[in-house]
């Protein structure tokens, strides 16, 4: 009775001190953390549209949009983070789309784990590039050959799963975004 | 001196022991996320060695291995969490073979082997030793899958744009093989 | 449904635990000699693997989740995996001793399967419901199992062969290894999203 007593108290105690260390470490961490993923989505708008010279973050449906400003503070375009399941894991995308609402002006891969060599080159120039002045006002389609409409883009060889992730998961939450935007 | 010296060569964790076999084939994709990764199994190999060389006379034997992972997974946290604040980038890359040091058994395993027998200073060595081995493991495994799967090492363009990259050596089917053969080359070496 | 069943073929041979994560290596390359053991070891792994991904599907969506105590995560799971173990082993040298007889050898080794850990962890990025977690944790046990048979299977021939000295061993088991997950990648076009 006495060996159980001292196995589960040890055990327990153990386990405590471990919560607590943790729970300081995070406390001092997390706010860094946050910035880093702040400074993350800034760079990224800053990248794909450097005539907006402010950003400025608004809540729509629980949705988070950025408006981008030009320097006579007029709004030139919107950029949001869509996120999804890629082939290994969670796609995250930043874009950035024009204040007509029909152009996307390009896209940064924010967050993915897709396979090295194959699904992890949606993070490359070559495939980003694709999506540059890519018309929105219909679906992005993503077909295995060269495209002959503005609405559509070449998937990676060997990667058509992850490709096509990453255009489904711009469709979806292009739809909700430029909704929202319309009715405000 | 011996207990340091031996883990970086004699009793190379990787080519010779085939321990922590998991992040040696999953990380290794670029010589920087070996490198990233063996370090931050030094820094748990090291503190690990330390708290279980001062508690493991308090720990009951039925309840050592569950204290242990715990106080590895505590430290796994740390670098974790550190990693994340300080180098996102190296944390994205890394995922989630961090965590997975938790059950890495070259942690583990010295923690049961060597530090449970060993005075504390023998067992910090040991833990630098091994950690260190492990490093140059996996940049070893890292450079030679970066410079043929994509002509670069660290990020530096070594073979000429012309050279054509063999993909399968970044993906899983050529962590097998390389690291295959260079446990052939070791023991060719050794003899 | 056909979510599941997606689930459960991309688990098993597309993105297979052992050949495309890399998890659960070293029983793979330890175990992995005779037939009769790896056998042994598959059913023990699929069995912990399966309860360990459902258990700790429940403790993160109902504690960790509901007061955000994500930083406690990994020595969460690990716990739940330790002392899942530890208690399987007790139940069935209790109720089996022909099954403890020829699963329990194995179970104190599933402890550091870093595949068990790696399931729960990827259950968690890849947002999985309860149900897909169970079909996950099966289906990567099984997928486990599949590949340790065929490892083991080969090494049994392999023992006839002539090998040069230096590749004897562990180094010819990785190159056995790397030449299966290629054959695996084969599989990679069998879903298309």
């Amino acid at each position: 009775m006495k060996e159980v007593v001292k196995i589960t108290g040890i055990l327990t105690s153990t386990c405590i001190i471990c919560a607590f260390l943790l729970s300081f470490v995070s406390g001092i961490a997390i706010e860094k953390i946050e910035m880093n993923k702040q400074k993350r989505v800034e760079d990224a708008i800053t990248n794909l549209a450097p005539y907006a010279k402010k950003i400025e973050e608004v809540k729509l449906n629980n949705e988070i949009i950025y408006n981008l400003f030009n320097n006579k503070n007029k709004i030139v375009g919107y950029a949001f983070v869509a996120e999804g399941q890629g082939y290994q894991g969670k796609i995250k995308i930043l874009s950035v789309i024009d204040v007509s609402l029909k152009k996307l002006e390009g896209i940064e891969i924010v967050e993915s784990v897709e396979t090295p060599g194959l699904g992890a080159k949606i993070k490359g120039a070559l495939f980003k590039n694709k999506f540059k002045n890519l018309n929105i006002s219909k679906t992005i389609e993503c077909l295995k050959d060269d495209p002959t409409k503005d609405n559509q883009i070449k998937s990676i060889t060997g990667a058509t799963v992850s490709s096509r992730a990453v255009t489904n998961i711009l469709n979806k939450k292009i739809d909700i975004i430029v909704n929202l935007v319309n009715k405000k | 001196m011996r207990e340091f010296i031996k883990g970086l060569w004699r009793e190379h964790p990787v080519f010779r022991q085939l321990l922590g076999m998991c992040p040696t084939l999953a990380v290794t994709t670029s010589a920087l996320n070996g490198i990233s990764m063996g370090l931050s199994v030094v820094f748990v190999l090291f503190f690990s060695s330390l708290v279980v060389s001062l508690i493991k006379n308090l720990v009951p034997t039925q309840v050592r291995i569950a204290v242990y992972t715990v106080i590895i997974a505590t430290f796994v946290t740390i670098v974790d969490i550190f990693l994340q604040a300080v180098f996102p980038d190296i944390s994205m890359a890394l995922g989630p073979f961090i965590p997975l040091i938790i059950v890495n058994c070259i942690i583990l395993g010295r923690c049961e082997a060597f530090v449970s027998k060993h005075s504390l200073s023998a067992s910090l060595k040991d833990a630098l030793g091994m950690g260190i081995g492990f490093t140059w493991g996996l940049f070893l495994l890292g450079s030679i899958r970066e410079l043929f799967g994509e002509g670069t090492i660290l990020g530096f363009k070594i073979l000429s744009s012309n050279y054509n990259p063999l993909i399968v050596m970044i993906l899983p089917a050529g962590a097998f093989i390389v690291l295959g053969f260079l446990v052939a080359i070791m023991n060719s070496l050794e003899k | 449904m056909i979510n599941l069943i997606l689930i459960f073929i991309s688990t098993l041979l597309i993105n297979n635990l052992v050949l495309s994560s890399f998890l659960g290596i070293c029983p793979f390359l330890g175990v992995s000699g005779k037939i009769e053991s790896a056998f042994g070891m598959g059913m023990a792994v699929t069995f912990v693997m399966t309860l360990a991904t459902s258990i700790s599907w429940l403790i993160y969506h109902l504690i960790l989740v509901k007061f955000g105590l994500f930083y406690l995560e990994y020595v969460m799971f690990i716990l739940v995996i330790a002392s899942l173990v530890q208690m399987v082993e007790m139940f069935i040298r209790k109720f089996s001793s022909n099954l403890y007889q020829s699963l329990g050898i194995f179970l104190p080794l599933i402890t550091t399967n870093c595949a068990i850990l790696g399931v729960a962890l990827f259950m968690v990025a890849r947002n999985y419901n309860f149900l897909e977690s169970v079909v996950f944790g099966f289906s990567g046990g099984l997928g486990f199992s599949l590949v340790l048979l065929i490892m083991a299977g080969i090494r049994e021939e392999l023992v006839y062969a002539d090998i040069p000295k230096v590749f004897q061993g562990a180094a010819l088991t990785l190159i056995t290894a790397g030449l299966l997950a290629l054959v695996f990648m084969g599989f990679s076009g069998l879903i298309s999203a």
